[in-house]
């Protein structure tokens, strides 16, 4: 097999005209009374569908909810809202688009004590998530031909594509720990500061993760990817900072116009996808005995307080801890390059590290439960326990990577936005065309060359890029905007792309 | 050439698979030739090597086409081997044991996480059956 074929991503293949099976019609998306509630905010009434235990809300203004109706999104979003011990609303991010299980982009909590716990809530790619490290360097002084000898060096650091590892090999009691303790114990390795670990959510490390509940199928899966990207809408970004919208929580951050920053999107990898495989699978066949039906069988799920239930949480947050670990080891090896790159100007200071595929057990009100964010960030205002010591004054910063060579966004929680959406966010500008309708506008290639044209450095595969590019999104000036009029977190800067590395 | 009896739907983030067969065992293996032509970027290979055995049980024959199709994207990603020709050997609602031909490849192919339950559905149709699967890519 050749080294293009190799690198090649998964798409659907070409169908063959005259020897295929008649095209099925995909049943439209059913249509549900909804009501709007505020210009950024809609609900679909409990009474939309007899299963519903609890209304379901969508923030998104006239345009974006135009754009989550086309698809199964707001369905996905029901079969959401029947699941047991849900509580409040079942919500969908103004990013949302059809997915399997819980649409991307949703939110749903579900009471510890009678609810339950799914893996299709939080997804394969578990602990999915964004950091963002800020470097010394304005991009002025980086200039061009410096930037794409940087991205060249990056892609040869930081291994992309799908099954591809990294040069760390972390197996055995080295996996275990990783497992356990996360980010804590790579700091013990040297491939963490402490001022790192004060600057992730939950400092890289959950505390009730069981490596035990990991399978020997997914460490084999997954354990020697640590430090490595993977595919899909996976990258790693060079950004320069474009706009600044709030100099305060600016300023707490350290963040300058021009500022050369480094954005990283990547997660769980294969140790990931294979734990909710392995669990989507042992909770399908024991619901019955739990006395639960489910509208799909993707949200298969189990009471939080089960055997099933807590060996899942256990697993889950061993892989969120993998991920954490993931994004700090990519970020050591950022260092390096900077380093070598740029001497004394080289630093990388970690802004910060935020999830947005996992259920987290928390606190609302009087209640402790368990929020499943599947495409959405988490973020919390200046004043829950969990916001860094060094934010207190501004809320969480919450990162929201834009499509391919389009703007990212760096916002922070607020308190409004904990009762409003359990501390929630948007992820990005979410999907808003298939893959398939995607690579029909225009070829890789062509993707490569407009934003080549527009100066940006790609080091991607070709097959890659068209699915990627920036039509198949919405328009995450417009997603972000929302978020920020609805007050589910407060816009700080706007960051545009110098140069992209992908699988 | 073989004839194809599968296709692909639109799917906003994922990819979604229309399968047709006369028997579960054709609707299986045609399922696995499909993974492959996706896992391979739809390039036809050539079988290289011995036949491997894949075996899976599963509480009902929704579940074990996932379980299979699981099965073959962890031959792909973990062995670094493709199956690309399959020959069911035995075959029930909860069982599957089957002979197939693959390929290696150097890294792990394009990515595929997992086959979904979302959406399954196994059903009878005229002369056989049909199924449709969501792939997390």
């Amino acid at each position: 097999m050749s080294r293009k074929e190799r690198k090649a991503r998964a798409h659907p293949p070409k169908s063959q005209t005259g020897n295929r099976p008649p095209a099925p019609p995909k049943a439209p998306p059913p249509a549900y009374p909804s009501v709007r509630l505020s210009p950024n905010l809609v609900e679909i009434p409990i009474t939309a569908r007899g299963d519903m235990n609890v209304p379901a809300r969508v923030w998104a203004d006239e345009e974006l909810w135009k754009q989550i109706s086309r698809d199964r999104t707001l369905h996905q979003l029901i079969n959401v809202s029947t699941l047991p011990g849900i509580t409040g609303t079942a919500q969908a991010m103004p990013d949302a688009h059809e997915g399997y299980g819980f649409p991307v982009g949703g939110v749903a909590a579900f009471r510890a004590r009678d609810g339950i716990i799914s893996p299709g809530g939080v997804g394969y790619d578990i602990n999915c998530g964004v950091r963002l490290l800020a470097s010394e360097i304005m991009a002025d002084e980086l200039g061009h031909p410096r930037l794409e000898s940087l991205i060249q060096e990056l892609g040869r650091a930081i291994p992309s594509g799908t099954g591809k590892g990294s040069h760390l090999r972390f197996a055995g009691e080295d996996l275990d720990r990783v497992l356990a303790e996360g980010c804590t114990y790579l700091a013990e390795r040297g491939l963490a500061t402490a001022e790192d670990l004060d600057t992730i959510e939950a400092r890289g490390s959950l505390a009730t993760a069981d490596p035990r509940a990991v399978s020997d199928r997914a460490r084999q899966r997954g354990g020697d990817q640590l430090g490595s990207i993977g595919s899909g809408n996976h990258f790693v970004e060079v950004q320069r900072v474009e706009k600044l919208f709030d100099l305060a929580a600016a300023e707490a951050l350290r963040l300058r116009v021009g500022q050369v920053v480094i954005l990283i999107h990547t997660g769980s990898r294969g140790l990931g996808h294979q734990v909710c495989t392995d669990y989507v699978r042992a909770m399908d066949a024991v619901m019955a005995r739990h006395g639960i039906q489910l509208p799909d069988r993707e949200l298969a799920c189990a009471p939080f307080g089960s055997p099933e239930g807590q060996k899942y949480f256990g697993a889950m947050c061993a892989a969120a801890n993998f991920a954490f670990s993931n994004r700090q080891a990519i970020t050591w090896a950022a260092r390096e390059v900077f380093r070598k790159a740029l001497g004394g100007q080289g630093g990388l200071r970690l802004i910060y590290d935020v999830a947005h595929n996992m259920a987290k057990l928390e606190r609302h009100g009087e209640e402790d439960l368990v929020v499943h964010r599947k495409g959405a960030t988490r973020a919390f205002g200046p004043s829950h326990p969990e916001t860094p010591a060094i934010y207190k004054g501004i809320g969480q910063p919450v990162l929201i990577p834009g499509s391919m060579g389009t703007a990212s966004y760096v916002l922070v929680g607020t308190d409004e936005g904990f009762d409003l959406s359990y501390g929630s966010t948007c992820h990005g500008a979410g999907r808003a065309m298939s893959r398939t309708a995607a690579k029909k506008v225009q070829s890789g290639a062509e993707v490569r060359k407009g934003l080549e044209d527009r100066g940006i450095v790609v080091r991607a595969s070709v097959g890659e890029l068209a699915e990627e590019a920036p039509y198949a999104y919405k328009d995450v000036d417009r997603v972000v905007e929302v978020v920020h009029q609805a007050g589910l977190a407060r816009k700080v800067a706007r960051l545009v792309p110098l140069g992209v590395i992908k699988g | 050439m073989r004839k194809r009896r599968h296709r692909w739907l639109d799917h906003t983030s994922e990819v979604q698979l229309h399968v047709e067969a006369e028997s579960l065992a054709g609707l299986a293996a045609e399922a696995g030739r499909a993974l492959s032509l996706l896992l391979l970027h739809d390039m036809p290979a050539r079988p290289e090597g011995p036949a491997r055995e894949i075996q899976v049980e599963s509480v009902d024959r929704e579940a074990l086409l996932v379980d299979w199709l699981n099965e073959i994207l962890f031959l792909a990603e973990v062995e670094r081997w493709v199956a690309v020709e399959f020959d069911v050997l035995e075959i029930s609602s909860v069982h599957l044991k089957a002979s197939a031909l693959g390929v290696p490849v150097a890294e792990s192919p394009a990515l595929v996480k997992a086959a979904t339950f979302h959406g399954l559905a196994v059903e009878e149709r005229a002369g056989g059956l049909q199924a449709e699967v969501i792939f997390d890519v």
